[in-house]
């Protein structure tokens, strides 16, 4: 293994700890000013002699007492004690020409957290003295403090501050409350990929996770574990494919064509692998990066927004810390009584309907010998037989009335998913170096028999100063290895709802393919086996993936001059995923394949395909290099101001492959296969076309070339103004020379006020308040276009063994980066005592040199253009806001997300189809949700509808609107080209989304909830189609419900059957509106709760802390606005069931 | 820190080669004689041609419902020769298709302008390519001009030469297209098959007939002169054909099998089929395409065609088209050798050598027929030899998207052949000889864009 060599020498580099002894710290708070450094005694002689005051004091304080340096000219003795006693743990009173010298008195206390476990390393501060003290690790502290009343400020990190009036005692105890939700998770740093950039800081929009609230959730998924946690940030459901949707979109959507996915940054650089090899409790934090100020250091790739992904890190002068996490995770089975499914006594009364209206004659006679359902083969049977026949076939028709296919895929595919997670790390650090390893392992069986998920991952992160403030290095390596195997996808192919699958064991032939009986004779027995038996499928498969994906990363950081670093970065990445699939003899999809070209003839029998397995390969792979060069400017600018700066350049180079192979007569024993002639055509049992043997070898090998140049810079002026502006250029290969010879240049300027740090602001309500202001451009790319005339070569051979290639663009020589440009206007907020802080923005997105289509006279041999020639439009509304509700012995935080959001296309060429079948001047284009359909005025993803005007009473044909008139001429309804008759019923993506969580924690219990809501928009239910039911593809439930006879119209929508069916009067009801719902709705996400010990408190604890806790998930509505039983998150798939975690973490 | 100053330093050296690189193996900008071969043996584009002509002819008949209910717009009004074919909808692969030949070829011509290729296997392949071009571009022109184009006429006076199609000779996507004149689009024609003819190989490439050759640029010369009604030539270039290459399949020798005839067949000089989209033709798999009755009854019962070319799914039921010179669902309407002694009979008939035109016909039905139940056919007058040809021709070449053209040839010949379909609603629609519905209208996109009038119905 090549990959080995690498890790092992940056595992080395890593865990070399250098010899170094600790460096002490010098603290010297005192002024040295050497020639009158003198002690307070002197001085007060010096007094003495001068004035003739007398000194009252006792000997105690003298040596508490600290020097002094003076420099005063004809002063009183007023402003000389006071110059004194400053800074000195001393008071003094000035009566009746006498000074009366005595110590403060010592305050003895101790700081503990709600659940009265002490706070070790809190800081106590005394209002009006310089001075301070930190608690213990068993939370005491004593501190001097003034006998006149006084008070005494208590903070740490993770703990809200503490103001304690101080009445004369000499002993507390200050119970400090936790910083919860965001309060505390809100770091005060964002990290943008670059840099780090302190939040008071900061003009942009940012919003950051950090590991409290990633650790709440128990997914190996990272971007599962941040779903509600931050505004703006949607996981998209029902996403369709062909329609370019995106399975995450940060502040909805700027694209139509290229790119819509967020830039993921790992470890600062964009990441190439899988999600899934990233493990959740590696990471220390992710940053979403929103506006043009956040997100335009990362320029032409930034378009859709950024997510930084940080990985955790040892500290310095940390002694070494392991912790120990683990939990069990259980899910329910999915329910497979979800999904709308006719029920088997209806459907087999439609199939007899079916069948006395000689439906399947022309099928019982069709050469190509389609299959039958068990119920048609049975009234064959029944129609041909003898009186017997026929009641042993009527008898066996009504036992399949009371059978249904989902009670064995429920009972033989379905199990409990069972999810275990181990994790264990060890950090900590010396004065010269840090640390951070972890090992962690997860083993996920799905709720699918068969299924499962396995993964390991390694990482460690070593720093080291080499000189002291001079220079830095840095190492880390990351490595995951994950093997899924997915040999169950749930269904059979086989549409009837009534078949058995199992009996007492036993799997059960169900029909596929072809006729059963023709299956049964055909080839005269030489043929093999032909039977579809979903259950033995089941066991036969053997497919899976086998991810692995490793970074190594190294920085030095090298010290100029002071405010002034260089950077060094340097970062290699390599990810495979190998999916191997390999369908043995015995499967069914290999068995029909051999058997489909078998040719027999003249006493010979030939197996073109030859016997043994098929083994199906899938290689794709990645390897990445990134080099960084940057430097860092942090310094003071004039009397008030403070300058930061970055500048640098990176350069990318991401090779990619694809390399998909087949071998037929695969033996696994031998790992050996046979050739096969795919050039001859072998005619087909089927009586299809005479056919090729299916050839899937293809490779494909991909580079992306990036050459970067990028600034950064914020000026803060007097902790009120900051102006902020990046810069960034971005040459690749992908669009030509043209294009980067003219460049794009993204940049952006940004400005924020501090206007609670102005001496005018008096509002006590908000003692913090901000202002922010931004305006930039970010870019996006489309890698499927080119400046060149471009074609591709045709993955299959052509029917005479040629390599084919088809011309897939025509030269675009002024091919260009799409921009959006990004308006966002912030403020920020937190009322008194912190009880309430959170941020509301506004922003604005203007997409400009969108790629999309556009039409060209086909005579040019081109019917369209992909080009820079679509425009979009969004705005939208972030909140968050974050309240304590109760403090003290109990506490209860409260977290609002709030969004909304809103896109709408502006310019588009409508007359072009990205679907070559339809007819973008028809509104049938718009009506179907598999193709992306933009009209300009409208959002990208809309729901469109025809007007409904019921039942008609006299027959039940559904009734829509044409010209003024109600109207039942489905074909022009649905095809018309008058898009006054389109209905725009709203948008498919929500319009206002968040969620809702909220804490409470009483002694060692914490219970935390979170509720996640969706408004404003619309989703297309199912209901019966006709022609889709007679063809035995699909039935629905709403058959019940049809229209039967007069006066039905009124309880129902549901068209009457006719036959033969009319396809047109099935699009018609399908695509009319009232078959549209309201997304509408509110869940109620996840419940965790937790007991948390520390040894600290519990001193027989045999470790340092350890956290008990229960998390559920995917627990249910709450409330829905459709009344139709459709979770809107799951309008065509089966919703995921519930799971409950039981976890604990430890700190050794 | 070495290595990643040492790696910027090398990739800034060469910036430009690092972003110049390709971003995809799959994608190719063509400019190899490989590449220009690759884009030529893309079946999917080169060998399919119009549908719209046969569509409007009278080789088959629709059932009543299936035309009602389930045919598309384009075929629906086509079976009927509406007078708007298209409702407004959008790309016309009819037309579409056929330009897009026209841009590979003209891709290709371009792209072949750029190599010099001055070694042997080389230069060899540069004249082939080159020369492919040059037919596929004759072709598609051809097939063009057959649906949307009125008949060649060479009788007309200059002063009223009507429109024929427009002529691409360029890659570029840039310049409005006109429509040139029907003279010129054959002048077009002619030339580029005439630059085709000496370019190509002499044989037939055994194993890859969707490549055009020497005997398969004649055979089209024969066709297209056949067309224009220039008998002459039409013989001439048949003959040129036939030389070369003569091969007949005897189908007394062709078994029962469902697809008789592969895609490399004897008799195939070059393959296309219809477009794959037309749905009414679709052989076997729509049983409401019934083959015409008279067209049926006129072969003989010891006539192999009758059971090789047709045969019905349900017993009973009125026979479809089972056939295919290409072995599969599409109707084949490339270039074969039956159709070229058909070419070389006719005109010889047609200038009074009867006994030139009777030896080819014979020649080919004697591979035709059940050997021992076969008659020469004979006739007394060279008249009498053309109706015999032009009956087997209709036979021969049924469902091979040749109807159309001898429709419009022979009305102008003044046969005077008219059209209908009977419905059963009691429409009786015609399609009259000479009739300007002979000529079908421009796609309704290709109108907006260009600008190009269309033409009148």
């Amino acid at each position: 293994m090549d990959s080995i060599k690498p890790i092992a020498l940056v595992a080395l580099l890593v865990f070399l700890q250098p010899g170094l002894g600790v460096y002490g710290q010098q603290t010297s708070p005192l002024i040295s000013l050497s020639e009158k450094n003198v002690p307070l005694e002197k001085i007060l002689n010096l007094i003495k002699e001068k004035t003739g005051y007398t000194l009252l004091f006792d000997a105690t304080w003298a040596r508490l007492a600290k020097k002094v340096t003076i420099q005063v000219e004809n002063a009183t003795v007023e402003q000389v004690l006071k110059i004194c006693f400053k800074d000195q743990p001393l008071e003094y009173q000035l009566a009746n020409n006498a000074i009366d010298v005595r110590v403060m008195d010592t305050l003895r206390g101790r700081t503990v957290n709600a659940r009265g476990e002490p706070v070790p390393s809190a800081t106590v501060q005394v209002r009006g003295v310089s001075w301070h003290a930190i608690s213990s690790d068993s939370g005491y502290f004593q501190i001097q403090v003034p006998s006149q009343g006084t008070v005494l400020i208590i903070s740490s990190i993770s703990y809200e501050p503490q103001e304690l009036p101080l009445t004369g005692t000499n002993k507390v105890t200050v119970q400090l409350n936790d910083r919860i939700g965001q309060l505390s998770d809100v770091a005060v740093v964002a990290h943008n990929g670059y840099q780090r950039i302190p939040r008071e800081r900061a003009t942009g929009s940012f919003s950051t996770v950090g590991s409290v609230l990633i650790d709440r959730g128990v997914s190996p998924n990272i971007l599962e574990r941040i779903n509600g946690q931050i505004s703006g940030l949607l996981l998209n459901k029902n996403t369709i494919v062909q329609t370019n949707s995106s399975a995450i979109s940060i502040r909805g959507r700027s694209t139509i064509l290229a790119n819509p996915q967020p830039l993921i940054i790992v470890d600062n650089f964009p990441y190439n692998g899988n999600i899934y090899n990233i493990n959740p409790e590696d990471v220390e934090s992710v940053t979403v990066l929103k506006d043009a100020a956040a997100s335009s250091i990362w320029g032409a790739l930034a378009g859709n927004g950024v997510l930084v992904i940080t990985t955790r890190q040892g500290k310095y002068k940390q002694e070494p810390h392991i912790s120990f996490s683990s939990s069990l995770n259980v899910g329910n089975k999915p329910d497979l009584y979800y999904l709308p499914v006719l029920s088997s006594g209806d459907y087999i009364d439609v199939e007899r309907m079916l069948f006395d209206s000689a439906y399947y004659n022309s099928a019982q006679t069709n050469p190509t010998h389609p299959v039958l359902s068990p119920v048609v083969e049975l009234l064959i049977k029944e129609r041909n037989g003898s009186p017997a026949d026929k009641a042993a076939a009527e008898a066996q028709i009504n036992a399949l009335r009371g059978q249904d296919t989902r009670r064995d895929l429920d009972q033989y595919f379905y199990q409990h998913s069972l999810d275990q997670r181990y994790f264990l790390n060890l950090s900590g650090g010396s004065s010269k170096n840090q640390y951070y390893f972890s090992a962690g392992y997860d083993k996920d069986i799905a709720s699918l028999v068969r299924n499962q998920f396995e993964r390991v991952t390694l990482s460690g992160s070593n720093t080291y100063i080499l000189c002291p403030t001079k220079l830095e290095l840095s190492t880390s390596f990351a490595y995951t290895s994950s093997i899924t195997r997915d040999n169950n996808s749930g269904i059979i192919n086989a549409p009837y709802p009534y078949i058995n699958l199992v009996d007492a064991g036993h799997a059960l032939t169900v029909p596929a393919g072809l006729r059963q009986a023709y299956k049964d004779t055909v080839g005269g027995g030489q043929l093999l086996n032909w039977d579809y038996r979903p259950f033995d499928e089941l066991h036969y498969a053997d497919n899976k993936t086998h991810l692995t994906d490793y970074r190594i990363n190294i920085g030095i950081k090298y010290q100029i001059a002071k405010g002034l670093d260089a950077h060094a970065y340097y970062q290699y990445a390599h990810g495979s995923s190998d999916h191997q699939n390999l369908q043995g003899q015995q499967t069914y999809y290999t068995r029909d394949l051999i058997n489909e070209y078998t040719q027999i003839g003249q006493g010979m029998l030939m197996r073109p395909i030859p016997l043994g397995g098929i083994q199906d390969k899938g290689d794709t792979g990645y390897s990445a290099n990134h080099v960084r060069l940057q430097l860092n400017y942090d310094h003071q600018l004039g009397p008030d101001g403070v300058l930061t700066a970055i500048g640098g350049a990176e350069i990318r180079d991401v090779e990619g492959s694809v390399n998909d192979s087949r071998l037929y007569g695969y033996n696994q024993d031998l790992q050996s296969s046979q050739p096969v002639n795919y050039i001859p055509f072998y005619a087909q049992y089927s009586g299809r076309s005479p056919a090729q043997i299916p050839y899937q070898d293809h490779t494909v090998s991909t580079s992306d070339h990036y050459i970067s140049y990028y600034f950064n810079g914020s000026y803060n002026y007097r902790q009120r103004y900051i102006l902020s502006t990046s810069a960034r250029k971005d040459e690749s290969n992908i669009f030509g020379a043209r294009a980067n010879d003219k460049g794009i240049r993204l940049y952006s300027i940004g400005a924020a006020w501090e206007i609670s740090n102005e001496d005018f602001y008096r509002f006590s309500a908000l003692p913090i308040l901000k202002l922010r202001l931004t305006h930039g451009y970010s870019g996006n790319v489309d890698k499927s276009v080119s400046a060149y005339t471009t074609a591709q070569l045709n993955a299959n051979f052509n029917s005479y063994g040629s390599t084919s290639a088809s011309i897939t663009n025509p030269p675009n020589p002024s091919l260009r980066w799409e921009q959006i440009h990004i308006v966002n206007m912030g403020v920020d907020f937190t009322g008194k005592d912190s009880r309430v802080e959170g941020s509301l923005e506004y922003y604005i997105k203007n997409g400009s040199d969108l790629i999309g289509l556009s039409a060209l006279d086909p005579t040019t041999g081109n019917t369209q253009f992909k080009g820079n020639v679509a425009g979009m439009k969004a705005h939208g509304i972030d909140l968050a806001l974050n309240t304590q509700n109760i403090k003290g012995l109990i506490s209860w935080t409260s977290s609002l997300l709030f969004s909304f959001t809103r896109d709408r296309v502006t310019k588009y060429d409508t007359s072009v189809s990205a679907n070559p079948n339809l007819d973008p001047g028809s509104i049938a284009y718009y009506l179907d949700p598999s193709v992306i359909s933009p009209l300009v005025g409208h959002p990208l993803y809309s729901v469109y509808a025809l007007r409904w005007m019921g039942l008609d009473p006299l027959n039940g044909d559904p009734q829509g609107w044409q010209n003024g008139h109600t109207s039942k001429d489905y074909k022009t309804m649905t095809n018309s080209s008058d898009f006054k008759n389109l209905i725009y019923k709203g948008t498919a993506n929500p319009s206002f989304f968040g969620s809702l969580r909220n804490s409470v924690s009483w002694r060692q219990f914490s219970m935390s909830f979170n509720i996640l809501y969706k408004f404003g928009y619309y989703f297309r239910r199912s209901s019966i189609n006709y022609g889709d039911l007679f063809k035995g593809t699909r039935g629905h439930p709403d058959y019940d419900m049809r229209w039967l006879s007069p006066g039905d119209e009124k309880r129902t929508s549901v068209p009457s059957l006719v036959y033969p069916a009319n396809t047109d009067r099935d699009a018609f009801y399908s695509e009319s509106e009232v078959l549209i719902e309201r997304g509408d709705h509110i869940r109620l996400q996840d419940l965790r709760l937790s007991y948390d010990l520390q040894k600290k408190f519990h001193p027989g604890l045999p470790v340092r802390a350890i956290q008990f806790y229960l998390y559920a998930n995917n627990i249910g509505i709450i409330w829905k606005a459709n009344h139709q039983g459709i979770d809107p998150d799951n309008v065509t798939s089966i919703p995921n069931p519930r799971t409950l975690a039981a976890g604990i973490k430890m700190d050794l | 820190m070495l290595i990643p100053l040492a790696g910027i330093c090398f990739l800034i050296s060469c910036k430009k080669d690092f972003l110049d690189k390709k971003p995809s193996t799959d994608l190719v900008v063509p400019s190899t004689l490989g590449d220009f071969r690759a884009l030529l043996d893309n079946e999917n584009v080169m060998g399919q041609t119009p549908g719209l002509g046969e569509l409007s002819s009278d080789d088959y008949y629709l059932n009543y419902i299936y035309w009602k209910t389930k045919t598309s717009t384009k075929e629906h009004n086509a079976y009927v020769w509406a007078k708007d074919i298209y409702e407004g909808q959008n790309n016309v692969d009819d037309w579409d298709l056929p330009y897009q030949q026209v841009f590979y070829a003209n891709v290709v011509l371009e792209g072949l302008q750029r190599i010099t290729a001055d070694s042997g296997g080389d230069a060899q392949e540069w004249r082939a390519l080159k020369g492919t071009a040059f037919f596929t571009r004759a072709y598609a022109f051809y097939n063009l001009a057959q649906v949307f184009a009125p008949v060649y006429d060479s009788a007309i006076s200059p002063a009223d030469n009507k429109l024929g199609i427009p002529l691409r000779l360029s890659a570029d996507v840039n310049p409005v297209s006109v429509r040139a004149t029907v003279k010129q689009t054959y002048a077009q024609i002619f030339s580029d098959l005439q630059g085709a003819k000496d370019l190509l190989p002499v044989s037939i490439p055994l194993a890859n007939r969707n490549r055009p050759s020497k005997p398969a640029v004649l055979a089209m010369l024969a066709r297209v002169c056949l067309s224009m009604r220039a008998y002459d030539s039409a013989r001439l270039y048949a003959d040129n054909c036939l030389q070369l290459y003569n091969t007949l399949i005897d189908y007394n020798k062709v078994g029962s099998v469902p697809f008789p005839f592969s895609k490399n067949n004897p008799e195939a000089l070059y393959q296309s089929n219809l477009l794959s989209k037309t749905e009414v033709l679709l052989a076997f798999i729509v049983p409401d395409c019934i083959v015409d009755s008279v067209l049926y009854r006129s072969y003989a019962s010891a006539d192999l065609r009758r059971t090789i070319y047709y045969s019905s799914t349900d017993r009973g039921a009125p026979p479809n088209l089972r056939w295919n010179y290409n072995s599969s669902l599409y109707l084949f309407s490339g270039l074969a050798t039956d159709e070229v002694y058909l070419i070389r009979a006719e005109c010889a008939a047609r200038v009074g050598n009867t006994a030139s035109a009777l030896g080819d016909l014979n020649t080919l039905l004697q591979n035709r027929w059940k050997t021992d139940s076969f008659a020469p056919v004979v006739a007394p007058t060279a008249a009498a030899a053309l109706d015999s040809i032009l009956l087997e021709r209709r036979k021969e070449l049924a469902f091979r998207g040749i109807r159309w053209t001898d429709l419009r040839r022979l009305n102008k010949e003044g046969a005077a052949i008219g059209l209908a379909r009977k419905l059963d609603d009691g429409q009786n629609p015609q399609l009259l000889p000479n009739g300007m519905r002979y000529v079908l209208p421009i796609p309704p996109d290709v109108l907006r864009i260009s600008g190009i009038p269309d033409n009148p119905r």
